[in-house]
């Protein structure tokens, strides 16, 4: 496994979300997959977990994301790959980056959605490589109205 | 039945005037003006639950409708409540969301207070000896506060009813849930301004009726008890409450029946139990956790709301994971649940904001049962004494 697909990984995975291409983002999970969203709280001076989800639980979830009411318009997550670390012992690599998500609205105006960092690891199953798991660190904690998918 | 023009749009709903709302509540400025002075300033507001100030000088900072608030818990493990103002030139004085300190210092000029809000520092102090001003004479201004089941309530109002007679029973149900055994302590807490009056949210909490534009409630709600087994109360001072509410989880896809064991002291798993506190604070308890709405305006059209979720103090890290699973399942901002509420209250401001959509109805009547519309009757009945408005006819103009 190269920094190379680490990199590919990482954004294939947001292009996939921002496209809500659900199938094409969980053939990139590993069947291992842990995902979570997380946000600190200065108000009660503690972390936050926002959303857990295994693979099962993640294909359930988006399965029914086109039968809820939910936020009109596209995200668009702008990512950048800061730091990618050298393999585990169990041959995952982590990853570090940074997300911006804007929002465009149905009539094309965009605004900053939320911003955070993403702490990845890949690992290579079956000469592939998967998303294993997934820390979305949220510094934004003010989401509006807030979504229905992954950020 | 055809589309209306615009005479018959205008006309006011052919139901009593108790059983609809003109737009104007969500719209005329001076309506929100009325609302700041006879309600907001004179109501009882929920600052924070008890496990956010849990140990002496821990304190929390909150805006309420304008005003800073700075919520203190003192050595004698009193919370006690002041304006976040110095009373020297009037800035605020604690920035920081929360934390612990035992002296509260004015970053201006360093004029310090204590935490049962006396002034203890006043820099060269010799400069006021001509004019005879003390530091007994400079304390922060106290707030009213009181407790009831962990929720710490403020009041502007000296004079205002004490807290237990405000609320009545309205809060009953909840007494089991909220102080039984270790008691419950926040561990979930977001805030969002949605573009909206803050009266279209509260009423997504009031509006059984709306169930029906979220599939998950759909699903695991609708069909999980009879509908006639729905017991809504309306509580003096506009306070409501549901009761006989169920939920069968595993009815969505992807969620799994909740474990008795986790269940909330005095409750199942499977219930779901309701109550709202006039005017903005919604309890709600789903068997294993629970939520809490305070619903803040900004101004007629922009809404801060912030949500609380509730564990059991001192839960197990498998049981805290389980409860804020299940918190998140409906209410988290990426819930299945709380961001269709929000999306509904921004489209009634969209038709009532700027006057497209004249009128609500709230005229459903199930004899307090099913999805009836009594408990935003109850609501604007509470609404309009206070205001003095009618909720029909808010400008009190002649009808159409």
């Amino acid at each position: 496994m190269t920094e190379q697909n680490v990199r590919e990984l990482v954004y294939r995975s947001c292009l996939a979300l921002d496209r809500e291409d659900f199938d094409g983002f969980l053939a990139l999970c590993d069947p291992a997959l842990h995902y979570v969203v997380t946000a600190y709280s200065p108000e009660i001076r503690k972390e936050m977990t926002w959303m857990e989800q295994d693979l099962a639980g993640m294909k359930a979830l988006l399965a029914m994301v086109p039968q809820h009411l939910r936020r009109t318009g596209s995200l668009h997550r702008h990512v950048s790959v800061y730091q990618v670390e050298a393999p585990a012992s169990d041959g995952t690599i982590g990853a570090l980056s940074s997300f911006l998500v804007t929002h465009t609205a149905l009539d094309g105006g965009s605004r900053l959605f939320a911003v955070g960092h993403y702490h990845d690891r890949i690992a290579a199953t079956g000469g592939r490589h998967l998303l294993k798991t997934r820390r979305a660190h949220l510094e934004t904690r003010d989401l509006g109205i807030g979504l229905h998918i992954p950020i | 039945m055809s589309a209306r023009a615009a005479e018959a749009w205008s006309k006011p709903p052919a139901v009593p005037e108790t059983h609809y709302v003109s737009g104007l509540v969500y719209s005329d400025e001076s309506v929100f003006a009325d609302e700041k002075r006879r309600i907001f300033d004179r109501t009882w507001h929920l600052a924070c639950h008890e496990s956010e100030v849990p140990e002496p000088y821990d304190f929390r900072t909150v805006d309420y409708v304008g005003t800073p608030l700075l919520v203190v818990r003192g050595a004698d493990r009193r919370i006690r409540t002041f304006f976040n103002v110095c009373p020297h030139r009037g800035a605020k004085i604690v920035h920081e969301l929360s934390g612990n300190t035992k002296r509260f210092t004015c970053f201006y000029h360093l004029w310090s207070f204590d935490a049962v809000g006396a002034c203890t520092d006043i820099p060269r102090q010799e400069g006021y000896q001509t004019v005879g001003l003390k530091k007994d004479d400079v304390g922060l201004r106290e707030v009213r506060t009181e407790i009831h089941v962990g929720l710490v309530f403020v009041n502007l109002d000296d004079q205002a009813t004490p807290l237990g007679q405000y609320l009545g029973k309205a809060l009953d149900a909840f007494e089991g849930p909220m102080t039984a055994g270790k008691g419950l302590e926040v561990f979930h807490y977001n805030r969002a301004i949605i573009q909206s009056n803050w009266k279209a949210w509260q009423e997504t909490n009031l509006d059984v009726y709306h169930e029906f534009m979220h599939v998950l409630l759909r699903r695991t709600q609708m069909t999980a008890a009879p509908l006639e087994d729905r017991k809504v109360t309306v509580h003096p001072n506009g306070h409501t409450s549901i009761a006989g509410l169920r939920a069968k989880y595993e009815y969505y896809k992807g969620m799994q029946s909740r474990d008795d064991r986790l269940a909330l002291p005095t409750l199942r798993a499977d219930d779901f139990i309701f109550g709202t506190v006039f005017p903005h604070v919604a309890v709600l308890a789903r068997g294993t956790t629970m939520r809490i709405d305070v619903v803040t305006p900004l101004d007629a059209h922009r809404t801060l709301i912030e949500w609380r979720g509730l564990g059991v103090r001192g839960d197990s890290a498998e049981d805290r994971q389980a409860r804020v699973r299940h918190h998140n399942q409906y209410w988290g901002p990426f819930g299945r649940n709380v961001p269709e509420d929000a999306y509904a209250a921004e489209a009634a401001e969209m038709g009532f904001g700027r006057g497209a959509a004249r009128f609500q109805v709230i005229a459903r009547d199930e004899g307090g049962s099913g999805q009836d519309d009594g408990m935003l009757r109850a609501f604007y009945g509470e609404w309009s004494r206070r205001t003095g408005r009618p909720a029909a006819n808010p400008s009190n103009a002649p009808m159409a």
